[in-house]
């Protein structure tokens, strides 16, 4: 891992598209603004991380989500022909 | 009287293509929609491209129907979406301890014409990526 130091304000170039600023530092938060292309998807770490997993999870268990599919609470059964709206 | 069920998209005929793959499955690009249910209401996503991944999914509002995904106009750009018509958003199903659970977290959006789409993170953390789903009895 590249570590650098910067101060608030100061910027960071990484390839020739991005940009990583550090706004502002208070306590233990630093704000960070990023310019980069749409085409670069720009994620919270945790975030991606946890869909990551949860996807890995959602495969491992789709045999039994879909055994449990059954047990869901159903909709409304449909009125059975007593009391029609108007046509 | 008549009470049109809507009609679902045919989407097991078609190969639905995410170009980044999706979070956690880098090489997961190529996936196929099979119905689970009659009424279209859960499907599988089965990969094309990695052996042995398959994921339940459903459309999160039959469940959460305030449910709010962010889809901006980079992601609407990107997949050449203009209205709400022309995308088809599924979530999917995880299970645990006989329990169901939604990642809305990590809704999955499709170009419902080009199937082309992308599994988009949200940008924070106010989805749950284990949202219960409530189970009868």
């Amino acid at each position: 891992m590249l570590v650098l130091t910067r101060r608030t304000g100061e910027s960071i170039h990484i390839g020739d598209d991005v940009v990583v600023t550090v706004l502002d530092v208070r306590n233990d938060q630093v704000r960070i603004g990023i310019q980069a292309p749409r085409s670069v998807k720009v994620h919270r770490e945790e975030l991606l991380r946890q869909v990551g997993e949860d996807n890995a999870a959602a495969a491992a268990s789709s045999e039994r989500a879909a055994a449990l599919l059954g047990r869901l609470a159903s909709p409304p059964p449909r009125s059975a022909g007593r009391d029609r709206p108007g046509r | 009287m008549t009470q049109q069920l809507q009609d679902r998209p045919a989407l097991s005929e078609k190969v639905i293509t995410f170009p980044d793959a999706i979070p956690g499955f880098p090489a997961a690009r190529r996936f196929l929609l099979r119905d689970l249910d009659e009424q279209g209401t859960f499907q599988l996503l089965e990969s094309l491209d990695t052996e042995g991944l398959s994921l339940v999914v459903c459309v999160p509002w039959i469940f959460f129907p305030d449910y709010a995904p962010e889809i901006d106009d980079d992601l609407q750009r990107e997949l050449a979406i203009t209205s709400a018509a022309d995308a088809i958003v599924f979530c999917s199903v995880t299970a645990e301890a006989d329990e169901l659970y939604l990642n809305l977290l990590g809704p999955f959006v499709v170009n419902a014409t080009t199937r082309q789409g992308r599994q988009v993170v949200q940008g924070d953390a106010a989805a749950p990526v284990r949202a219960p789903v409530p189970l009868a009895g």
